[in-house]
């Protein structure tokens, strides 16, 4: 699979300040790339450099293969973006405000149709964008973004300001723009439940550093399995895992075990179970538990200071 | 350029510029006009038009750049549009090029405007009071001439207001520098030295001694024309962060 998206060594500086650090990171052609990290982590900063908006310090980008810093505006041709600030100019309407950037890009004019046809906007696109709500502003940003429909969509959090139905439709099309418009996407946020549903690929990204990048689904399948329990007392549940030589932590609800690696979690929590019945521990709940984002998340991108505590 | 000049010219649409465009040079045909209304004898055309172009060359021609520039930059600093104008495919300085011709053409309208409304202003006054029909004649021409001066010497001052209203995202320094610039020209309107200076250029159009309208002239176009083009160069170079 060919890169959509390339950087080599991505840094940037503000100052003393590293807030980009040697960022090396592929978004796969066709791919819906979640690019995360918590607020501040160096996420739009490093976007900002994919579209050229600022320079690196060190480093290069490039977009479809062509390089930011050498050829900016051809790069630019390669990508739509919807970026945190909108930039509508609110004194005019939705199709008016399409209409300008539809003249820069230089497409047709029934292109604005066609975008505003994929967000469902057409009904509202004579009003002025400062009656839009939060929502509407963000599917005309997407819409805008896929003027003259190019082959990269860098979309920075997305579902900003979207109602829980907005969020649910927002996922369902970005999921599918592949699919339907042979884009690949590189989308950033920092809410895991989102890119959980929406990403074939992520890159995580911590202070700075990309920690962590790689499909999804293959993620979460290298993780160790892990088996949730409920038992009448933990705290012995816990002692009597630690003598089997299992590490477990204290979750919200019970406990949770990580088996070694490749280990069948099924048979693991039958042993378990009859280890702690035979202890004379009641068992309410036990099963192998699904590994998340999140896990993968936590196990790279979470300070040591912030881990639940090891209670085994 | 034509294209980017259009979106420039259609972000105006409903903006408070036009209205900017029509207030400004219409207190000077209002105040024109009672000026005129509570005279007992006729004056010369020369006179009414000489007075109009002045106070819009000293007063109200630097308070409408100021406000002008501010309210342009304002168009994309309000609604965070630079990181979208900025990441299109059209070479920065087209944008900042295209901000900077539609700022001069509105300051050029404007003038032309003072004129004309001055001129409706007198020719009310004399449909109440004929007595009061200007003298001499009404030489299109030659006040078409001294108007392209006057906005031609305004192109530094005009140059300086936009890059400080497009540099800085608060609408403060870029009003702090008009309102002082216009503060100086208008108390020291005759100072000698105030042909150097950016805010008084377009006024010193008008002065009789002619070295003082050809410096004028020549350092508000000329050097406002370089300016200018130093200033797209930084905007269009600098990272908007």
């Amino acid at each position: 699979m060919s890169a959509a998206i390339e950087t080599e060594g991505l840094t940037r500086r503000f100052g003393r300040r590293l807030a980009v650090d040697a960022v090396s990171m592929t978004v796969p052609d066709q791919a819906v790339y979640g690019f995360l990290g918590r607020n501040g982590a160096g996420k739009t900063t490093t976007l900002k450099m994919i579209l050229g908006l600022i320079r690196p310090s060190d480093g290069r980008a490039r977009v479809c293969g062509i390089d930011v810093g050498r050829d900016r505006i051809g790069a630019a041709r390669k990508v739509g973006a919807l970026l945190e600030a909108h930039g509508f100019y609110v004194n005019l309407t939705g199709r008016e405000n399409l209409s300008l950037t539809a003249i820069l890009l230089d497409v047709p004019a029934g292109e604005i149709d066609r975008v505003l046809e994929v967000v469902e906007m057409r009904a509202d696109s004579g009003r002025r964008v400062s009656d839009y709500s939060l929502g509407m502003r963000q599917r005309l940003g997407l819409a805008r973004a896929m003027l003259g429909a190019p082959p990269v969509l860098i979309l920075d959090e997305p579902t900003n300001g979207l109602d829980p139905d907005g969020i649910a439709d927002m996922r369902r099309f970005l999921k599918s723009l592949p699919a339907r418009t042979g884009a690949t996407v590189l989308l950033s946020s920092h809410l895991l439940g989102e890119i959980e549903q929406t990403a074939t690929h992520i890159g995580i990204v911590n202070e700075g550093r990309l920690v962590l990048e790689g499909e999804l689904s293959r993620l979460k399948a290298d993780l160790a399995p892990e088996i949730a329990l409920r038992t009448s007392n933990d705290t012995q549940a816990g002692e009597l895992l630690r003598a089997r030589d299992l590490v477990s932590a204290r979750a919200s609800d019970g406990l949770t075990v990580r088996l070694p690696l490749g280990q069948n979690a099924d048979q693991a929590a039958a042993g378990l179970n009859k280890t702690l019945v035979e202890a004379g521990l009641s068992v309410f709940a036990i099963g192998p538990r699904e590994r998340s984002l999140e896990d993968i998340y936590r196990q790279v991108a979470t300070p040591a200071a912030q881990t639940q505590p090891e209670i085994a | 350029m034509l294209a980017v000049l259009s979106v420039e010219v259609r972000k105006l649409n409903r903006s408070l510029a036009i209205v900017l465009a029509m207030a400004a040079p219409g207190l000077i045909a209002f105040f024109m006009f009672f000026n005129m209304l509570r005279g007992r004898a006729p004056h010369p055309w020369e006179m009414w038009t000489q007075m109009s172009i002045g106070i819009w060359a000293f007063f109200m021609l630097p308070m409408s750049v100021t406000a002008l520039t501010a309210l342009a930059a304002h168009m994309e600093h309000g609604p965070r549009a630079w990181d979208h104008l900025r990441a299109l495919p059209v070479a920065r300085w087209k944008i900042y090029t295209a901000k900077a011709l539609c700022v001069l053409a509105v300051v050029a309208a404007m003038s032309v405007l003072n004129l004309l409304l001055t001129i409706g202003a007198v020719k009310g006054v004399v449909a109440i009071k004929p007595a009061l029909a200007p003298t001499g004649v009404l030489n299109l021409a030659a006040l078409a001439l001294l108007i392209g001066k006057v906005v031609l010497a305004s192109i530094l001052m005009i140059a300086i207001q936009l890059w400080t209203a497009l540099r800085f995202a608060s609408f403060v320094p870029a009003l702090t520098i008009g309102i002082g610039g216009t503060f100086f020209s208008v108390v020291a309107t005759s100072a000698k030295q105030g042909v150097f200076f950016p805010w008084q250029m377009p006024v010193n159009v008008l002065a009789r001694e002619d070295w003082r309208a050809d410096t004028a002239l020549a350092l508000g176009g000329g050097l406002g024309a370089l300016v200018a083009i130093l200033a797209i160069v930084h905007l269009a170079r600098r990272e908007v962060l």
